[in-house]
């Protein structure tokens, strides 16, 4: 299955983020990215399934809620697919 | 025991709070100290602490609720984020220790808006005369813990903002008790502590941020590592170290608890304990009894001496007899100060949704018995 990463900000950020996309039935999961995304640095993303992420963005944007870059999962790497 | 010591810590708690302390030792790691489900359960127990909090106050975002140690911690963070050597800092006449002495440790120029007990319309114009344009930071005491004086916090409020100054609210009374608005209030922080009308555990408090503010203590975030600072954004930015996680899993009960009561039925309810005791106590001559002839103004917090007797020693008679309540300066000897009891003391009782009527009641009897033997 395809998913993709939300970068968030923060830990909590990506809780509220993964929240709102729950509230309108998306499946969100709060995790840390991998190494190849954000190095060692600490941070958080949303991961959703490549069906809902158009959605998931859409919804972000209405809820205000901003973000980080997405970038597409795979088991070799990461690639970046939205600033 | 009866326990009238609400004011410095709510003994009894809600037992969820107990049980969720209990089970979050061995459960819950250090939310943003990794991916395993140790650690996303306590990063989920953290959220839901701080939505709770953010729920009650009316806060638009749970990333402005962050943890303190205590209303101490959160004070501290909040008045040096704001007020630094020389700057002239208006305080009211009912301040904490908590806020006198990390205002003078900083060397601020402190100016205390006195004004007489449980009159709101003096203490709005001590504020609207010490509010000046070289003031840079206001600090109010919504509910004094010696005389459970409610200040009019909402119009003092109202006065900082239309003169642009920052406002420090210290809610470690009224947080549980009273109705809190952090988004109609407009202050730039609102402290309090976990352990008291919110009915958590000691070692929790919360500050509830307008702005990210400066870092009182700095060190692991569980976020932006690479940075040699601390992150610009809350809560991370005030959340150095690892969380209290017991504690925090303990809170978020108690908050569940007030919410599902209502402050107002909270409220209510510990009005009645405090009238009763008021109208009971102000019939015996002997006992001199700082109350509100309006009780609106008065939150249950109640300050009395017994005539020519030493306060620390009716405390004394009182836990021999199996009361717990609180004698001395209450650490505020500014509010001693402003009301004259700074040679005296007082001893305080002050409620909890937890207490009775016949709690109440037999008070006043041991009371009674008290002077009784004295005499």
């Amino acid at each position: 299955m395809v998913h993709y990463i939300i970068v968030c900000r923060s830990l909590t950020y990506a809780q509220r983020t993964a929240k709102a996309l729950e509230r309108v039935g998306i499946t969100a999961i709060v995790m840390r990215p991998p190494a190849d995304i954000v190095g060692e640095s600490c941070a958080y993303g949303v991961k959703v399934r490549e069906k809902n992420l158009s959605a998931a963005l859409k919804t972000l944007k209405e809820e205000g809620l901003s973000h980080g870059k997405v970038y597409l999962l795979r088991p070799g790497g990461s690639e970046e697919v939205r600033g | 025991m009866i326990y009238f010591d609400n004011a410095a810590t709510t003994l009894i708690k809600p037992e969820a709070v107990r049980r969720a302390m209990y089970s979050a030792v061995g459960r819950l790691a250090s939310p943003g100290r990794g991916g395993h489900p140790a650690a996303m359960a306590a990063a989920e127990k953290a959220y839901e602490c701080r939505t709770a909090a953010a729920g009650l106050f009316k806060v638009p975002e749970p990333e402005q609720v962050v943890f303190t140690m205590n209303a101490t911690h959160a004070l501290n963070i909040a008045i040096k984020s704001l007020a630094g050597a020389g700057d002239r800092v208006v305080i009211s006449g009912y301040e904490h220790n908590s806020v006198r002495r990390p205002l003078n440790t900083i060397g601020a120029k402190i100016t205390a808006a006195a004004s007489p007990l449980f009159d709101e319309e003096a203490a709005v114009a001590a504020f609207d005369k010490a509010l000046t344009p070289e003031t840079k930071l206001a600090v109010v005491n919504h509910v004094s813990n010696v005389f459970g004086f409610v200040l009019p916090v909402e119009r003092i409020a109202k006065l900082c903002r239309e003169r642009r100054i920052p406002l420090v609210v210290d809610a470690s009374q009224a947080a549980g008790v009273l109705d809190i608005d952090f988004q109609r209030l407009g202050a730039d922080f609102v402290a309090m502590p976990g352990h008291k009308g919110l009915y958590g555990p000691q070692g929790t408090g919360i500050l509830l941020c307008g702005r990210s503010g400066e870092t009182l203590m700095e060190g692991g975030s569980g976020s932006d590592s690479r940075l040699a600072l601390m992150p610009e954004y809350l809560p991370d930015r005030q959340e150095a170290g690892t969380h209290n996680m017991p504690g925090i899993a303990g809170l978020l009960e108690g908050i569940r608890f007030v919410s599902r009561l209502g402050t107002e039925r909270i409220a209510r309810h510990e009005k009645r304990l405090l009238g009763a005791a008021v109208k009971a106590m102000k019939e015996l001559d002997e006992v001199e009894l700082y109350y509100a002839p309006d009780i609106h103004c008065q939150s249950p917090v109640l300050s009395f001496n017994v005539k020519g007797e030493d306060c620390q020693s009716v405390a004394e008679a009182l836990a021999e007899r199996g009361i717990a309540v609180r004698s001395g300066l209450h650490c505020s000897p500014l509010a001693h100060q402003t009301v004259g009891t700074y040679e005296s003391g007082t001893v305080r009782l002050s409620f909890s949704a937890f207490n009775t009527e016949q709690e109440v009641w037999h008070f006043v009897r041991e009371l009674k018995s008290i002077i009784h033997h004295r005499s």
